[in-house]
Parts: structure tokens; C-alpha cells; sequence
């Protein structure tokens, strides 16, 4: 199982501080959804914590598999290693490889028949175009291949940014079965949210609001909903 | 009527000619279409690769020591390029490209001196080739050209293996399209780098040896191969091993026949050719679409 955990983090891009002194913890076996409108810093926030990008001051912890990973210095490499998937914004298909490349490329060799029998359970669509380069995908099996390109690892934490962003409905039902199916596999899932939060009610039981590089909220998703400081600058009630 | 024999040594000329432009395009072309590092210095790696070759071959005789030379000339360029990948180029990922570009272009004068101190001023060349020669009617075809012809075919065939068949090659090909994804999903991309700048280096330093023998070493020969390179990478497309095949053949066949034919325009037929391919396709004959890095 894997524990990552920020505090006290500020992240400058451009000269512009993106992220204000964040603190967050993402416990084992916890899921988790940070909400906030575009450009709150959702992004930075999970880049950070990934390692991407370094943060001016503050911590970036990762526990797992018996080791601890101060982020702020790790290359993020070590901790897909220690057990963490992503599904970056905008999918981010490698994409002249074709899906079985990607994942074998994630997985760092070819893929082993029971893990791709597990992720043909979790994502069945994957089977139709397992081996069709990326360029030539559609948005919707490229988020599917991104989701399951996380999953090679067989990670105990997911991390996915935005992953239903403009994909069409069909699709979108298709991501959200798969997640609450992985959560029922028993991985955690750090998953942002830009609109409201029924989308993401089944696959995180935990929220972080965020506005403006800042954590406004932090608490059950639920409360969310009914915190009117989280209301007001999230959602403009 | 044009004597058969003539025609065949032609070929062989042209297709000689042409492996050399290949091996080092196409090393050009693999680092930068990884590292998008634009490697001006690749030019003073060919002639470190003829240099350590006139040395090996000088020092040891026979047909063996030609083998040795290219292998001897590829091992130790490889191990210089990765000195200067981790030593200087690691800290210019990303860098505007003028900071690249002089970095590198101050390496080829640097190199250019060491070559001059360690070799001297004077060209190095060798009386005669290894491994003889075929007679085909009146004209001969050195067996060395042959040998060359097969390395630089071998070398094409196992890039496509390394970068279509094995792990390594689609991790490579992965930090090329989205490094920060690549190097998220588990991918050590430093590495990646590192190795591709090590193979790039590599083929540099086996053309160079090849070239050596025939063309002779002199401090400053990179800079006609690294000319001639961009040229190839160019018509065949920035990044793709088949285009930089494609380039340098194209390349290869123009220079040897015009300089049969119109030696005049042996030169600049080969410019006319780039620049019609850069009206007509700009990313290259063989050069896909550009992908977005973040």
C-alpha cells in the first residue's frame, strides 16, 4: 500500500505562485477527489505530488513497500515503482506505439497474460483495439488505454487528472464503471474533478476543494456540497 | 555503350558513400529526434571514429584489425559521447536552442584541438585497404567498400529491431513523444537519453572508422559529414531512421554520378534536392507529424 502526503507546499510557475501553501495527505486505502473550477491548480497540485514538478518550499512524502520518498528530490520514476498509476490530463497516448505498447512500455516489458486478462475485466472495450497505435484512436479508447496503462503496474494508488474531460457520455459511464470497479479491487484513487461532484460520488469518499492554489475544504465528499465557503468560491453559490 | 564493370563500380561507389552518410545522419537524426538536441559536435565524433581507426589499424596489421578499429572506434566514441551527454548537454534539455547550439559548436573546436594535439595537423591516411579487392572486367571493387556497404546495413537493420522489437526502443520512442508521462509511468528518461546519445555517438564514431581508411583523417573532416548530415535529415525527415536511409541514399548517388557526369554541380544538385523537398514537404520524406512535448 502506498501513503503520499504534501505539506506545507508552494509551487511558483512563471513567476505566478500556483500552489499556496497546500497540505494534503492521501491515506492508504483512502480515495480521495480534489475539486475545483479551471485553473484552481489541480494539476500542479498532482504534478507536484508525482515528483514532475519540484515545489519552492514545502514536503512531498511517499511511503510504500517498506520505503519513504521525499519527492522534492526523487525523480518520479521511483515512485511508479513504489506502487502509484497515472492517467495524465489530455490522455497523452504515446502515440506511435500502439495500446500494448503503451502498457508494455509502462509495465518496462512485454505485459503477462493474467495482468492483461485482469484489465480486459476492469476495461472489456480494450480487447477491440489492443493493437492500434494511438494517433489513430479515438478520445475515448485513448482515455481507456490511458486508464489501463496506469493499471499495468497493478498499483495500490491511482492518480487521475481530469479523466473524463471531454469524452462523450457513453465514454464517460464506461471510465466511471472502471474506476469504481479498480476501487473495488481494493486501489486507492486520487482522481480531480472540475465540475460537480456526482460524477465522482463511488469512486472517492474523501475531498480536497482547492481555489486559487489554496485548500479551502478538506473532509468527506459529501460535505463538500453543503460547506458554504467550498460553495461559494468553487462553484459560485 | 557504357562498360558493365564501370557500372558496377560505380554502384558500389555510390552505395560505399551512401552508408557512410547514413550511419552518421542517422545517428544525428536518433539524438535529435529523442533529446531534440540539435548535436553540432556529431561531425568531430566521425573524425574521432577515423582517427582511433588509423591508429588501431596502424598499430595492428591485417584484416583483423579493421574489425577492431570499427569496433574499437564505436566503443570508445559511445563512451566520450556519454561523457558529454551527462557532463554538459543534461544541463541544456530544454534550453533555447542557441544555448545548444553554441555548446555544441564549442566542442567541435575543442575537439578539433585535442585531435590536433594527440594526431597532428597532417592528414592520416593508409597505402592500402584490407581484405583486397574483386576484379570486374576492367575495373576492381575493393572488398573493404563491400564490408562497409554490409555494416551500415546491418546497422539499419538493427535499429529497426532495437526501436520496433524491444522494450528498450518503444521506452526510448515514449520519452520522445511525452517525456514527463514517460518518466511518471515508470521510465527512467534520463537513462533513455543518455543511451540514445551513447548509440547516436556510436554510429558517428563506426562511420567515421569506415570512412577513414579510404577518405583519410584530418582534424576538421566533421564538418563536411555534419553539413552533408542535416542535408540528409532534411530530405528524409528530422527523427526517422528510414528517412535518414532514404537521405543518404538519395544523397550518395547524386554526388557519385554527377561527379561522373556534371562534377560542376556534384555539390549543389545535392542543396537543389533539399530545397525542393523542403518546398514541396517540409517535415521530410519520411519526418511524421510533430508531437507536442510538455
Amino acid at each position: 500500500m502506498v501513503e503520499v502526503s504534501m505539506e506545507d507546499v508552494w509551487v511558483e510557475i512563471g513567476g505566478v505562485e500556483v500552489l499556496r501553501g497546500v497540505t494534503i495527505k492521501v491515506e492508504e486505502g483512502a480515495s480521495y477527489a480534489i475539486v475545483g473550477r479551471n485553473g484552481a491548480g489541480k494539476t500542479t497540485l498532482l504534478r507536484t505530488l508525482l515528483g514532475i514538478l519540484k515545489p519552492s518550499r514545502g514536503r512531498v512524502t511517499a511511503r510504500g513497500r517498506g520505503r519513504i520518498l521525499d519527492m522534492t528530490r526523487t525523480p518520479p520514476h521511483k515512485l511508479a515503482e513504489l506502487g502509484v498509476g497515472y492517467v495524465p490530463q489530455g490522455r497523452m497516448i504515446f502515440p506511435d506505439l500502439t495500446a500494448l505498447e503503451n502498457l508494455e512500455v509502462a509495465y518496462g516489458g512485454p505485459v503477462p497474460g493474467d495482468t492483461l486478462e485482469w484489465i480486459y475485466t476492469i476495461l472489456p472495450e480494450l480487447k477491440r483495439f489492443i493493437d492500434r497505435k494511438g494517433m489513430y484512436m479515438s478520445g475515448g479508447e485513448q482515455q481507456i488505454v490511458a486508464v489501463a496503462r496506469a493499471l499495468v503496474r497493478r498499483p495500490s494508488l491511482i492518480v487521475l487528472d481530469e479523466p473524463l474531460e471531454g469524452l462523450a457520455p457513453r465514454v464517460v459511464k464506461s471510465i466511471l464503471d472502471a474506476l469504481r470497479e479498480i476501487k473495488a479491487s481494493g486501489v486507492s484513487i486520487l482522481i480531480t474533478e472540475s465540475g460537480t461532484i456526482s460524477r465522482v460520488r463511488g469512486i472517492a469518499e474523501n475531498a480536497y476543494g482547492l481555489d486559487r492554489g489554496e485548500i479551502i475544504y478538506s473532509g468527506d465528499l459529501d460535505g463538500l456540497e453543503r460547506d458554504p465557503e467550498a460553495r461559494r468560491r468553487i462553484w459560485g453559490l | 555503350m557504357v562498360d558493365a564493370g564501370f557500372l558496377v563500380a560505380q554502384l558500389v561507389n555510390a552505395l560505399f558513400y551512401s552508408s557512410i552518410l547514413f550511419m552518421i545522419a542517422s545517428g544525428l537524426s536518433l539524438i535529435f529526434g529523442i533529446t531534440r538536441i540539435l548535436n553540432l559536435a556529431h561531425g568531430a565524433f566521425y573524425m574521432l571514429g577515423a582517427y582511433i581507426m588509423y591508429t588501431v589499424m596502424t598499430a595492428l596489421p591485417g584484416g583483423a584489425s579493421a574489425v577492431l578499429g570499427i569496433l574499437a572506434a564505436g566503443a570508445l566514441v559511445a563512451l566520450i559521447g556519454l561523457l558529454v551527454e551527462a557532463g554538459l548537454l543534461r544541463r541544456v534539455y530544454g534550453k533555447p536552442e542557441e544555448v545548444q547550439l553554441l555548446l555544441t559548436f564549442a566542442l567541435i573546436l575543442v575537439l578539433d584541438d585535442l585531435a590536433k594535439m594527440i594526431w597532428g595537423p597532417e592528414y592520416k591516411s593508409l597505402t592500402t585497404l584490407p581484405w583486397g579487392s574483386l576484379a570486374v572486367g576492367d575495373y576492381t571493387i575493393p572488398v573493404y567498400h563491400l564490408v562497409a556497404i554490409a555494416v551500415a546495413l546491418a546497422s539499419a537493420v538493427g535499429l529497426w529491431l532495437l526501436f520496433s522489437r524491444t522494450t528498450l526502443g518503444k521506452k526510448i520512442r515514449a520519452s520522445a513523444s511525452y517525456p514527463e508521462v514517460a518518466e511518471a509511468l515508470g521510465v527512467d528518461t534520463r537513462r533513455m537519453f543518455m543511451a540514445t546519445f551513447m548509440l547516436g555517438s556510436a554510429l558517428a564514431g563506426a562511420s567515421g572508422a569506415l570512412a577513414g581508411p579510404v577518405l583519410t583523417a584530418y582534424p576538421g573532416m566533421g564538418t563536411e559529414a555534419i553539413v552533408l548530415s542535416f542535408a540528409i535529415i532534411v530530405i528524409g525527415g528530422m527523427g526517422s531512421i528510414l528517412g535518414a536511409l532514404a537521405g543518404a541514399l538519395i544523397v550518395g548517388f547524386t554526388r557519385t554520378v554527377m561527379a561522373v557526369v556534371y562534377p560542376v554541380l556534384e555539390v549543389a544538385l545535392i542543396y537543389i534536392v533539399m530545397a525542393i523537398v523542403l518546398l514541396v514537404k517540409p517535415t521530410g520524406l519520411f519526418g511524421g507529424r510533430e508531437v507536442e512535448r510538455r
